[in-house]
């Protein structure tokens, strides 16, 4: 069991009032699935994978990646979790403009620490050769389409080796063709054995998946 | 932190300053005008505090003491005082001998007398004396020569005049060779001296520059009467030797007045000495002031930066939520900003040191074209001060933008994902 979670809720207080977002949550995923988490705007989805994503913290319940016990971790151990286990994909791409994209890509593994810039670059450009886009390396994010975007997004958020991929609404920002391109370099990676979230309110991004799950008003139906 | 680290976050840095050059250029220029004047200031509080020493140093008389005549007085009331004798040449030449001595100056003062030139008639204050000690008075001859110590042998009738009784005698004509009358008495007119100016005091200031010399042996002859002077000067050879000359000085001088201490004396370097330390005082409380105000240049560098650095984590709330989305802890987010903030400083400190630099040298070109020697030596404390305060401004007015962009919770930065 790659990720579990257990009766996860996420109550937000405004002002003195209140939200759930999330009212008991079970969630197992093994390695090597791929699935989609669906459901309407403000049914909890998003909640949902800021906290899969370690990117927020449970009101109550257990979360554990790998066995370990993640729900309760705070400030530098949480990052250091989002840095070794987690990969995002957005659906606004969040590339850094003014890093070339072999910089962006290789972002994530300056916050590992103790990696000389040389084995950083290096890594970075294997996986940019691997997605087809050695000839985009020196670009900046503002030179390339949104396809291209999206899948220098995607090297990013694997060039860490995360146990999880993360991605959110990631062909929301994208024409047909370039979001067809993007789900099947999901469907690629899923192959070779790559484990993914997809958060998407897209039936037919869903149908991608393996299992779908569904939110609706916090709680999986 | 590794020095590759390090470097790379100075980098970094390097790259998010230079994306906005003109925010960059103005917050850098509020550091860059602290650092340099606080370089400038403290160069320039070192160079006033070395000038006054230097001015003092060409006023007084270094290793000098003079011995002042005391009587005979004709208000004597002790049996002591009716035994005054008074300082006499003798008195003088046998100072001569006494160990250490390097020269010894006679001077007799005649008062007040009325001088007539060409071109007026006037009260002038009129002091016998000799070419030594009008050198230790740093009085300089503009024109003709000094009283030699031919003249002062031969009781000559020649006068020095100084700068001003010079204009007030003669007007525009050259007094040299020229007589004049002091009190009846016809004299020739041999020099004219001008003191030397003090530091930004102009010479014209001084009451030397007031005054008629003629040689004191004249006056002792002629108006003191019986070999009598009013002071004499002792220059001891050696700082060392100084305490025994004027020691050994003032004995002999009682034992040839048959112990009656008929004489003072005025350690004239130990005057200096209690001047300058004056002065260094008054310097040091302006140095303090200047390096106060220096600093509030540079704190409110501190302030632009401070402001600066909140826009410039305003402007990047998404690219944090990003990097902290990608794994980076706060601390991470923090050195961003304190790369940033310190790498300004860096720039700014090195800026302003070179620009106080550059400040003095145009102070002293400006001084040469004035034909003033400013003496502004490079303060070496006052650049590391500089530096380092400037570094602290860095640190200290990053410190709460950087903790403001690591505290930033990644969901809201990244606007909800």
């Amino acid at each position: 069991m790659l990720l579990a979670a257990a009766a996860l809720t996420k109550t937000y207080r405004l002002g003195r009032v209140d939200v759930p977002a999330l009212r008991g949550v079970d969630l197992t995923v093994q390695r090597g699935e791929f699935i989609a988490i669906t459901g309407p705007s403000g049914s909890g989805k998003s909640t949902l994978m800021h906290i899969l994503g370690c990117l927020d913290t449970p009101t109550s319940g257990s979360y554990r990646i790998d066995g370990e016990d993640v729900g309760t971790l705070r400030g530098k151990d949480l990052a250091r979790v989002r840095n070794r286990k987690v990969g995002f994909v957005f659906q606004t791409f969040n590339l850094m403009p003014r890093l070339t994209v072999e910089e962006n890509v290789a972002l994530p593994l300056k916050y590992r620490g103790g990696m000389a810039r040389p084995e950083r670059r290096k890594r970075a450009l294997a996986l940019l050769e691997r997605l087809g886009l050695s000839d985009r390396v020196g670009h900046r994010p503002d030179e390339l389409s949104g396809g291209q975007r999206q899948r220098v997004a995607i090297a990013r958020a694997l060039v860490g080796e995360p146990a999880i991929l993360m991605a959110d609404e990631p062909t929301g920002n994208l024409d047909s063709k370039a979001g067809a391109n993007v789900l099947d370099t999901f469907d690629e990676l899923h192959r070779m054995g790559h484990t993914i979230i997809l958060v998407t309110h897209d039936p037919n991004v869903a149908a991608r998946a393996e299992r779908i799950v569904h939110i609706s008003d916090g709680v999986v139906v | 932190m590794r020095p590759g680290e390090a470097l790379e976050l100075a980098s970094d840095a390097w790259r998010e300053i230079r994306a906005h050059p003109m925010r960059s250029l103005l917050t850098l220029s509020g550091i860059v005008f602290g650092a340099a004047s606080l370089v400038s200031m403290a160069s320039l509080a070192t160079g006033l505090r070395e000038m006054a020493y230097a001015d003092l140093r060409a006023i007084g008389f270094p290793r000098s003491y003079a011995l002042r005549d005391f009587g005979p007085r004709s208000d004597a009331v002790t049996a002591t005082e009716r035994r005054h004798t008074g300082l006499r040449i003798a008195d003088l030449e046998a100072l001569r001998a006494v160990r250490g001595v390097a020269s010894v100056h006679g001077r007799a003062f005649a008062g007040e007398q009325l001088v007539v030139g060409p071109r007026d008639r006037r009260s002038v204050p009129v002091e016998g004396a000799d070419a030594g000690y009008l050198e230790l008075r740093n009085l300089r001859i503009v024109s003709g020569r000094t009283i030699t110590p031919v003249d002062v042998m031969h009781v000559a009738r020649v006068a020095v005049i100084g700068e001003e009784m010079r204009r007030d005698l003669f007007g525009t004509t050259d007094p040299i060779g020229r007589r004049i009358r002091i009190d009846g008495v016809g004299f020739t007119v041999v020099g004219v001296v001008a003191p030397m100016p003090i530091g930004f005091i102009p010479a014209d200031f001084s009451w030397v520059a007031r005054r008629i010399y003629i040689p004191y042996t004249f006056v002792s002859r002629y108006r003191l009467g019986e070999g009598r002077v009013s002071q004499i000067i002792v220059t001891a050879r050696e700082d060392a030797e100084f305490a025994s000359v004027m020691q050994a000085g003032s004995a002999l001088v009682r034992q040839r007045h048959g112990g009656v201490e008929d004489f003072n004396l005025r350690n004239e370097a130990a005057d200096l000495l209690s001047d300058y330390a004056m002065a260094d005082g008054i310097l040091g409380g302006w140095n303090g002031v200047m390096f106060a105000i220096a600093g509030v240049t540079l704190v409110v560098g501190g302030i632009g930066l401070f402001s600066v650095l909140l826009i410039s984590v305003r402007e990047r709330v998404r690219e944090i939520g990003i990097r902290k989305a990608l794994g980076a802890s706060d601390g991470d987010i923090m050195q961003l900003f304190l790369a940033e903030s310190l790498t300004l400083a860096v720039i700014g400190s090195v800026a302003g040191v070179g620009g106080g630099v550059a400040l003095i040298m145009i102070t002293k070109l400006i001084g040469a074209s004035f034909g003033k020697d400013f003496v502004i030596p490079l303060s070496v404390p006052g650049i590391g001060f500089a530096i380092a305060f400037a570094l602290g401004v860095g640190i200290v007015f990053g410190w709460y933008p950087a903790r403001k962009a690591a505290k930033l919770d990644p969901i809201q930065a990244m606007g909800g994902v």
